[in-house]
């Protein structure tokens, strides 16, 4: 439901070895809603995303201390399985990185991997669902054999939007998505996530403040490891309350 | 603006709009300081440069119209930037109106005929047009210095310029009622009145945008209204 709290963070300390990279963040993000963390390279934002869904786990040195509450459960609780939470919640990277299949085989295989279809039919339509949603339907639909990588740098993104989506997540966590696109396929990005929080949970990590302006809903601004400032994306652009957040969104401070 | 933009053209575009305001509010000043004068010396040729003068002011606006355009479209400005931004377009379109002001006075300077009536009322407008040149000054230091407590100064000096005004509505309907030769005269200067009294509200506004930009929320009160002219009726039985 619109509104509701899907993912509850409460006193969350990321460490890398002996360098403090979170610092006790507190932050409760919405469902069917897009967020969008900001902050200069090195402030945690991408850091904090990982956490998001335990891609911070492979990382010896890392260390989580505090609690993240997806839909109220712990997911760093040892019952937990990474493997089954990242079903729940998709990842999308800054770079589009397609397997090396099919545009059909990389949209089904967290389908498959996860045991979502019992029948090729029932495999087909949760393909053709997640190209539909991944905005990228109309535009392969004929040349669903021909290799992921095969495609330009926007559909390459879209398709791993798509195969995100194919494995039926609640969250969506994308870091930078765009970076590595041109204007026409950002838009088209844009345009997407836009329509995905119809259905998802979105967080977004983007460099760009315009991006972040343009496509959230609730923007939280992160400096040297602090949440610094979260809330409205209009309010934190027209009116930010932290002289941090001031400067940076003017460009004052890198 | 102690702290500066990392990409230092932008502090320039932002410097630049502001001089451009500051070259426009100096040349108003003049405008309004020029048509005063004009009047009370009846001085044709000085109301003959008001007037002119006026171009330069409008044409400034459009200048500083311009460069926010740009500004906006180039540099994306963002909270205080932003607010800037929207605030320049807003001072610019004061600033001219009130310039619209002086060079009506200085029209009107032009058709008064010279009594004893047009030097008291002349006069008495010089001085409601020096505190208003007085409260503008104000208003726009305080909109450069981001200086939310003189611009909440200004807002509340615009009564004092209400209350000059209703003192001459009532002496100019006196004068009226009195002898209806007076009345061309008291017409213009009643008029003169009433723009002076408007310009007190323009610069107001730009107080109010200095509120604007340094807090980012318009000052919620109601602005002190004591123009009570509009219920000032005249009782038929007083006039002899």
């Amino acid at each position: 439901m619109k509104n509701e709290i899907k993912i509850s963070a409460k006193g969350v300390q990321v460490f890398y070895a002996d360098k403090h990279a979170i610092k006790n963040v507190d932050v409760e993000i919405k469902d069917k809603t897009v967020t969008a963390f900001i902050g200069p390279s090195g402030c945690g934002k991408s850091t904090f995303l990982r956490s998001l869904n335990r891609m911070n786990d492979t990382i010896n040195t890392c260390r989580v201390e505090g609690e993240i509450l997806l839909d109220g459960q712990n997911i760093y609780d040892p019952e937990v399985d990474p493997v089954q939470l990242r079903a729940k919640v998709g990842m999308v990277f800054q770079k589009p990185n397609p397997f090396p299949k099919s545009i059909y085989d990389n949209v089904a295989y967290g389908p498959r991997i996860h045991g979502l279809s019992q029948s090729k039919t029932e495999l087909d339509e949760i393909v053709e669902m997640a190209l539909r949603r991944g905005a990228l339907w109309e535009e392969v639909k004929d040349r669903l054999s021909e290799p992921g990588t095969g495609l330009s740098g926007g559909q390459q993104q879209r398709l791993c939007i798509a195969r995100a989506i194919a494995t039926q997540p609640e969250v969506l966590l994308m870091d930078e998505p765009c970076s590595a696109l041109d204007p026409i396929a950002t838009a088209q990005i844009e345009e997407l996530i836009n329509d995905l929080k119809e259905n998802f949970c979105v967080v977004i990590v983007t460099h760009s403040m315009q991006q972040a302006a343009r496509v959230s809903n609730k923007t939280a601004f992160f400096h040297l490891g602090d949440l610094v400032e979260y809330g409205d994306t209009e309010e934190l652009f027209i009116k930010p309350i932290d002289p941090r957040t001031e400067s940076y969104i003017s460009g004052k401070i890198g | 603006m102690a702290e500066k933009h990392i990409i230092s053209a932008f502090d320039e575009d932002i410097e630049k709009i502001q001089s451009t305001l500051m070259k426009m509010g100096g040349l108003v000043e003049k405008s309004l300081f020029d048509a005063a004068a004009a009047l009370v010396k009846s001085d044709i040729e000085l109301a003959r440069k008001v007037k002119e003068h006026d171009q330069v002011i409008d044409s400034l606006e459009e200048e500083v119209n311009i460069q926010t355009v740009r500004l906006i479209a180039l540099r994306s400005p963002a909270a205080t930037d932003l607010r800037y931004a929207l605030s320049f377009i807003k001072v610019a379109s004061n600033l001219e109106r009130i310039g619209d002001y002086g060079k009506n006075m200085a029209k009107r300077s032009l058709v008064m005929e010279p009594s004893l009536i047009t030097e008291q009322g002349s006069n008495s407008l010089r001085r409601m047009t020096k505190d208003v040149i007085l409260m503008m000054n104000n208003a726009l230091d305080a909109y450069v210095r981001k200086d939310v407590e003189l611009a909440e100064a200004v807002i509340i000096q615009d009564k004092d310029i209400d209350l000059h005004y209703n003192a001459l509505f009532r002496e100019f309907l006196t004068f009226m009622m009195e002898d209806p030769k007076n009345i061309t005269t008291c017409m213009h200067l009643h008029f003169i009145a009433k723009n002076i009294e408007r310009v007190g509200d323009y610069v107001t506004s730009i107080a109010e945008q200095a509120i604007y930009v340094a807090t980012g929320e318009y000052p919620s009160e109601e602005r002190p209204k004591l123009d009570t002219t509009s219920l000032t009726k005249v009782d038929p039985k007083s006039v002899s």
